[in-house]
């Protein structure tokens, strides 16, 4: 079953940008769905329209088989998002935080101290519960907004680059956090800067590019869009001189030409499988920002 | 979405935008300062301290109003700082309930020193039960105006600077320039239709009527306007925030 459907979507802003043209795609149920791209290619605005924050200007975005444009009530009790660049309020605790939104979102007051206390064990922020948000690392401030949005329980979670600012444990316990929502048939729509975030986590996932999509398939099949892929690097034996040297073979005979040159001159060699980054700097034509 | 569950919502964000303050005493201290600062050197310089107690009743009327055009901040950082308007936009959070809390939090913040302030006003004038509601009903409806305006501008403007420096200059304006604190008839006659324009000047004059604090009383007329006057001015305002401020972005 679908969860998210996108046909031909479209936005243009009131002061003449075009942000998304004719974007069409689907996520089934349970999946991690990636969203890469450079700044301003458009991922927010379109995780923004599904997430009824947006109106867009053509096409049709349906989640949870509900229109966004005409049926936003229906949508929004079953989603959760975590906004791009949010902040805690500094003079906040972290337990303020997330009880209050458990509250907001309609939990009695039993349940809010429950299901808060719950995710706050779950994202290891318990022992600083009491700690105002001021006094918190800029991780930890990420993991109480993250923590604000697990608590509804969503269907379906809009996660608009939500690992910037964590450590890489932090960021790994978010992956599993993800990893452990979509095993119960969440789904995740994501934004990312990160390659290896979105090789970690993605079940599928959308290159955006100047607001169209420039790919749309699996992190393999993304992958081999990078040509054959190896790229090999060789480094000449001390003896020889000579620099560092990295080069992307076209066919299974350069490489093995390569291979047997270093092995006579005793130089060592290395093969890197392609990337996603390969694939993104070929469908781009750049790198990303930030 | 039953009343009860809308007015539950807005209880709770009005909790999370006003807990920092209602924390800190010393800030609930500091904001009602501002209001009530003019009242103290005109006890100390009128004569006998006779422009003090007129000057109060200005005082109680404005500390409202300063406080809800403060919503401004709120709405502003919420939208594009904390982002949590996004939050709960994508929640079944109602629009109703959002400005309802954000609105409410300004109440929750300024109450005290409105309480303490119309305990000694009745202690030191006690006009009656009808001056002191009729004080809190322009008081509300100035607040209500003010949060209106509040609302129009945190949603219109896109940079911090603004969020905090637009409110005080407002309040300024409607605060400290109109005859709030002092009386309109200190003022040249060709300059009072000017401050007839604002309506702290009306809120003002009203709720001194009432406590029998104006040198003469005002007239039916000029009490029918200046009702009106604030009525009108708090639809305007109401109008504006619907042209305004925008739950979904366009």
């Amino acid at each position: 079953m679908d969860v998210v459907e996108v046909e031909g979507l479209g936005k243009t802003y009131p002061k003449g940008t075009v942000a998304l043209r004719d974007v069409s795609f689907r996520i089934a149920k349970g999946e991690v769905f990636c969203l890469l791209g450079r700044n301003g290619a458009g991922k927010t605005t379109l995780l923004r329209i599904l997430a009824t924050q947006l109106r867009p200007t053509t096409g049709h975005a349906r989640v949870l088989g509900h229109d966004v444009q005409r049926e936003p009530r229906a949508i929004r009790p079953r989603i959760a998002v975590v906004p791009q660049e949010a902040r805690p309020q500094m003079m906040l605790s972290a337990w303020d935080h997330v009880r209050l939104m458990c509250m907001i979102r309609g939990m009695s007051k039993e349940d809010a101290h429950r299901r808060a206390r719950a995710v706050m064990e779950e994202f290891e922020l318990w022992e600083h519960k009491d700690k105002l948000s001021a006094d918190l690392s800029g991780g930890l401030q990420q993991r109480v907004l993250l923590a604000m949005a697990f608590t509804a329980d969503p269907e379906v979670l809009f996660l608009d680059e939500p690992t910037i600012g964590l450590d890489p444990l932090g960021r790994r316990q978010v992956w599993s956090m993800v990893r452990r929502l979509t095993s119960e048939g969440v789904t995740v729509l994501l934004t990312t800067h990160y390659m290896d975030e979105a090789e970690k986590l993605a079940d599928r996932l959308a290159i955006v590019h100047q607001g169209a999509l420039a790919f749309l398939g699996t992190v393999d099949e993304a992958k081999a869009l990078a040509g054959t892929g190896m790229r090999v690097i060789v480094e000449p034996a001390k003896a020889n001189g000579g620099e560092r040297q990295v080069l992307n073979p076209k066919s299974d005979g350069e490489i093995l030409g390569i291979v047997q040159r270093s092995l006579v001159q005793g130089d060592r060699v290395t093969f890197q499988p392609p990337t996603l980054e390969d694939a993104f700097i070929k469908l781009v034509g750049g790198t990303i920002d930030g | 979405m039953g009343r009860t569950k809308i007015l539950r919502q807005a209880w709770y964000i009005g909790l999370l935008d006003s807990l920092p303050l209602l924390r800190d005493p010393m800030l609930l201290v500091v904001l009602s300062l501002i209001a009530f600062l003019p009242v103290f050197f005109l006890y100390l310089f009128s004569p006998e301290g006779g422009a003090a107690l007129p000057a109060l009743v200005g005082a109680i009327v404005l500390t409202l109003a300063f406080i809800g055009l403060f919503a401004a901040q709120s709405v502003y950082f919420y939208k594009h700082w904390f982002r949590f308007q996004d939050m709960f936009v994508a929640s079944p959070v109602s629009p109703i309930a959002y400005t309802l809390g954000l609105s409410m939090s300004t109440l929750f913040s300024s109450s005290p020193a409105v309480v303490l302030a119309l305990v000694a006003l009745y202690w030191a004038v006690p006009a009656g039960a009808i001056a002191v509601l009729a004080t809190l009903a322009v008081s509300a409806l100035l607040w209500l105006s003010m949060v209106f305006a509040g609302f129009a501008i945190g949603s219109s403007i896109k940079n911090t600077r603004r969020a905090n420096s637009i409110p005080q200059v407002l309040g300024f304006v409607i605060g400290f320039l109109p005859p709030v604190y002092y009386p309109l008839s200190i003022l040249p006659p060709s300059v009072q239709p000017l401050a007839l324009l604002v309506p702290s000047t009306h809120a003002a004059q009203l709720a001194k009527h009432y406590f029998g604090l104006l040198p003469s009383p005002l007239t039916e007329g000029e009490i029918l306007f200046g009702w009106t006057y604030l009525v009108a001015f708090t639809v305007a305002m109401a109008l504006l925030v619907a042209r305004k401020a925008r739950w979904v972005d366009p």
